[in-house]
């Protein structure tokens, strides 16, 4: 199993949760977060006053996915979050030890 | 180890709940499952007695309930409060381990216990930091053991209740402030926990317990057999949610909602329409809850409440201010009028001043005959204005709603009134969301230290605080009457109420737009990529002027806020801001660049028909010009240009609500804009806001916002005559602004130490053909017209100008030119100490 970490634009989270209920993944954790990459801050003027924005508004998606649909996975998100324009964001993938479903103890790939 | 009381339950005591639930579900009785549930507990208690302390050799001690045991309100599933009482400290120690086992095999027929061993001396020895044990022991009741013991502590009991009941009721309010304040303070949950929400049983509670700590207070007694159908109403609803749930849950879901509204009444009823009545005791509860803790918390006479007296100084010739609450002094005549009403709430938004009790009794008493009354002469717009331009207006309006005067005003409330719309992110009620939207922005107002710095900011700049806040009240108010399409039952509610109100025309397209466009920044903030230049330009267009777009992004501030506490995450408030920073830079670079073509600006006033001169004026105009005059007033100025004369110029002067207008019309000419700001400050005027442009005829249209602080153009009439040709002088050449200022003393310039530091930035992108010039500073009498006077002197040309004054500060746009062209580079280091030093800045 892995679980995929996704850093997106937000105005991107309706495309990608779609891209990803097209391809029969419905769960997921999202959570909104704030920071940089490459893109690091940029200046903002406001009133002639600049003020610096250096942590930018994202959205994190976060799932854990069977080993074998991973690279279906990822490819889809890639696609539906990409703009081309850098500060598009990144995807991490980790292994994952063990999952296990809270309600009935399922566990591996079967409490997915 | 103790049994799992849920698995492990005896038959006997299983059978006993089960029982009592099939009976219950019958009789839906309450007071028949707490009569029989706690006798059932007395007997299992005193048999463990028999069996565990008097078996072991225990002689002298008492067993006795406490609490909500104590009182016999043992709900299906509530704790055991138990104290064993015994005569010294030495008796504990030989029977310890029999005092272990008693609750033990209590915990073992099923019963959930807390018990605490004690001397009748620890028991009236002040535990200040235990208050809630003497708190549970005002229930005592005797269940086992020796009767003499209880007796003696009991007489003991009554000396020291006596003693110490100003310093417990003080712990016990305390205890229970911090209760509301985890509930934020309001009975409106959609999902209620219904004894530890305001308004429920823990409230009712705290009555009985001042009742018995006060016990010369006829009010709380009084109060409390008030209450007696809505505490009989919770009491019903907790029994059926411990059945339901099999548990101590006293969480009123939306399922549980449900099943409640067609299993708890006589007759079914629409959940809605049942929680409404959930909402109506608990309401009449937490309101008697709070009068008496109040009670309780000013039995305090020391020179700290004596000196919070002050505010008796505030009273009228109609309210009384005493103790922090406002008294009627002729309340028939106060209730007479929707105008009496709203001024007596504009006093308590004013100063955040509650209504006495018995001033709320009376208008609610009133109420039913006020909304007759009203109809026929509803209270108009400058009334509710008073209202809501003030601090506290959203204690003012949740008092008006408490006295249900506010239904009587706006019968349509009646449709939010405590309505749950069932939402995963919301908290609160409809209209106590509103509130809550309302109180984010009296924040703002009050400059509490919480609320984010940019946003109080943007607040202070705002005129409009009333529209805003109107506009907030009725902003779901559709979600009564158009479930699922609640934007358009808003705005149709909207029209009806201001039509009635009589709010101005230009007031009304306000409130509208805001009502109209309420989700829309909330949407732009998570689905549209701004970083994208036509998001900037969609979001510009759609807004129209900076002054709609600073009220939209302070509306969805408001109502993001009251979602619940935590919805107003750093990363939204971020998030909004970059969308009112990316709309607002978009609005003032189109100023110069979005100007209008007469023949798409027909649709706008003249329905595709405009007239050859108005085409003429209007061509080459900002369109924003469109966007902040009506019809009537363009039509107006239309005609004013057609008055040029011979001398070219034609100046108009008038009274504008609580300021003055001046508009000026002439050919364009070097340093024009700073001649008028010189000769207003040479009256004494004091300029709030201008804007100048010119049309591609080059006729330049100023227009002046200004007050006039020696009130010397209302006194004194033909002053207003002499202004305005002065004026005309002065374009004409015929005078000379320097002289006319020598007239004057000069204003007082800011010294180093002013709180705003001019602030000068040069945009040189903005524009083709024009450099723009910010400037953010302390305001003053004459500012403009010395930053003019920079600029002219310096050789530029002033273009375009729009100019805003709010709470002492100047926020000023300027887009100039230097022969024709923009303004070199290289010349701006020396413009920007040139219009610094004009400031008066360093």
């Amino acid at each position: 199993m892995k679980k995929i970490e996704a850093i997106i634009q937000p105005h991107k989270l309706d495309e990608v949760k779609e891209a990803l209920k097209g391809i029969g993944v419905d769960g997921m954790t999202v959570s909104e977060v704030r920071g940089h990459g490459r893109q690091k801050g940029h200046k903002e003027v406001y009133r002639g006053m600049e003020y610096d924005v250096d942590l930018l508004p994202k959205i994190k998606v976060e799932l854990v996915v069977a080993d074998s649909r991973l690279d279906e996975i990822t490819a889809a998100i890639a696609a539906a979050a990409r703009t081309g324009k850098i500060g598009d964001g990144k995807i991490f993938v980790f292994d994952v030890a063990e999952a296990i479903r809270i309600r009935n103890n399922e566990t591996g790939e079967a409490a997915l | 180890m103790p049994g799992n009381p849920t698995t492990a339950r005896p038959p006997a005591h299983r059978d006993l709940l089960e029982s009592l639930a099939i009976s219950f579900k019958a009789n839906r009785d309450p007071n028949q499952v707490l009569a029989a549930r706690t006798a059932a507990v007395d007997e299992l208690v005193a048999r463990a007695a028999v069996e565990h302390v008097v078996a072991a050799g225990g002689r002298r001690f008492t067993i006795a309930a406490c609490g909500g045991y104590g009182r016999r309100e043992l709900f299906p599933y509530s704790d055991i409060d138990l104290l064993i009482l015994v005569p010294q400290e030495s008796d504990i120690g030989p029977l310890n381990t029999v005092f272990s086992d008693l609750p033990q095999a209590l915990w073992d027929a099923g019963l959930r216990v807390s018990h605490s061993v004690r001397t009748v001396a620890d028991c009236v020895h002040l535990h200040e930091q235990n208050v809630e044990l003497h708190i549970s022991l005002l229930d005592l009741r005797y269940v086992a053991g020796d009767a003499s013991l209880l007796d003696e502590l009991s007489g003991k009991l009554e000396e020291f209740y006596h003693r110490h009941a100003h310093v417990l009721m003080q712990r016990l309010a305390e205890l229970s402030r911090t209760r509301h304040a985890k509930y934020n303070d309001t009975v409106f949950h959609l999902e209620p926990n219904i004894k530890e929400t305001p308004g429920g049983l823990r409230d009712w509670h705290l009555l009985h317990w001042l009742g018995l700590l006060m016990p010369q207070n006829e009010a709380i007694r009084e109060s409390a057999l008030a209450l007696r159908g809505a505490v009989e109403f919770l009491a019903r609803l907790r029994c059926y949610l411990h059945f339901q749930t099999n548990r101590d849950s006293n969480l009123l879901t939306f399922d549980l909602q449900d099943s409640a509204a067609r299993e708890l009444p006589d007759n079914p009823l629409p959940t809605g329409e049942w929680m409404r009545l959930y909402f109506k005791g608990a309401r009449q509860i937490s309101q008697s809850a709070l009068r008496a803790l109040e009670y309780a918390e000013t039995q305090d006479t020391s020179l700290a409440q004596q000196f919070r007296d002050w505010r008796s100084r505030l009273s009228t010739t109609e309210f009384t201010v005493s103790r922090e609450r406002i008294f009627l002094r002729t309340p028939a005549q106060t209730a007479a009028s929707g105008e009496g009403i709203l001024d007596l709430f504009a006093f308590v938004s004013r100063h955040g001043i509650r209504l006495s009790w018995d001033a709320q009794r009376r208008l609610r008493a009133e109420a039913p005959q006020i909304e007759p009354r009203v109809a026929i002469n509803p209270p108009k717009w400058p009334h509710w204005k008073k209202l809501l331009d003030q601090p506290h207006s959203a204690l003012a309006l949740r008092e008006m709603e408490e006295t249900r005067t506010l239904n009587a005003l706006i019968p349509e409330w009646n449709a939010i009134d405590s309505l749950v719309v069932r939402d995963f992110y919301h908290r609160y009620t409809v209209d106590e969301h509103t509130f809550v939207a309302i109180g984010a922005i009296d924040d703002l107002a009050q400059a509490k230290p919480s609320p984010p710095h940019r946003f109080r900011e943007l607040f202070e700049e705002t005129e409009e605080r009333a529209l805003l806040r109107f506009a907030l009240l009725l902003h779901d108010i559709g979600k009564g009457t158009d479930p699922g399409e609640h934007v358009r039952g808003s705005l149709n509610t909207a029209r009806t109420v201001m039509a009635r109100i009589e709010v101005p025309a230009g007031y009304q397209e306000t409130v509208l737009f805001l009502i109209e466009h309420h989700l829309d920044l909330s949407l732009v903030m998570s689905a549209r990529d701004l970083d994208d230049p036509l998001a900037a330009r969609q979001l510009a267009t759609q807004m129209g002027t900076l002054e709609r777009l600073r009220l939209l992004a302070l509306l969805t501030y408001a109502d993001i806020s009251a979602v619940n506490p935590t919805a107003m995450t750093p990363w939204r408030l971020e998030q909004l801001w970059r969308v009112y920073v990316l709309g607002a830079e978009q609005l003032k670079r189109e100023l110069d660049t979005d100007r209008i073509h007469s023949r798409s600006a027909g649709h706008f006033i003249l329905d595709g028909n405009l007239t050859p001169e108005a085409q003429a004026f209007l061509e080459g105009l900002p369109t924003r010009y469109l966007r902040t005059h009506g019809r009537d007033e363009i039509l107006r100025q239309v005609r004013l240009a057609g008055q040029l004369g011979r001398h070219g110029v034609v100046v108009e002067i008038k009274r504008q609500s609580d300021a003055w207008q001046a508009i000026v019309m002439t050919a364009d000419k070097p340093g024009l804009f700073a001649m008028v700001c010189g000769t207003l400050a040479s009256y004494g005027m004091n300029i709030l806001k201008a804007e100048a442009a010119a049309n591609h005829a080059g006729l330049v249209v100023d227009q002046f916002r200004f007050a006039d602080p020696l009130r010397t153009l209302e006194l004194n009439p033909s002053e207003v005559d002499q202004l305005r040709l002065t004026i005309e002088l002065v374009v004409r050449g015929e005078l000379k602004v320097e002289d006319l200022l020598k007239r004057r003393r000069p204003a007082p310039r800011p010294s180093h130490g002013a709180s705003i530091q001019p602030m000068v930035q040069f945009n040189r992108e903005a524009s083709d053909t024009c450099t723009l010039i910010d400037f953010v500073g302390e305001d003053r009498p004459g500012l403009l017209y010395d930053l003019a006077s920079a600029l002219s002197e310096a050789g530029c040309n002033i273009e375009l100008v729009m100019i805003d004054t709010e709470a002492h500060k100047a926020i000023d746009v300027f887009y100039v030119t230097r022969n024709g062209a923009k303004v070199p580079e290289a010349d701006e280091v020396h413009l920007k100490a040139a219009l610094v030093r004009a400031a008066g800045g360093h």
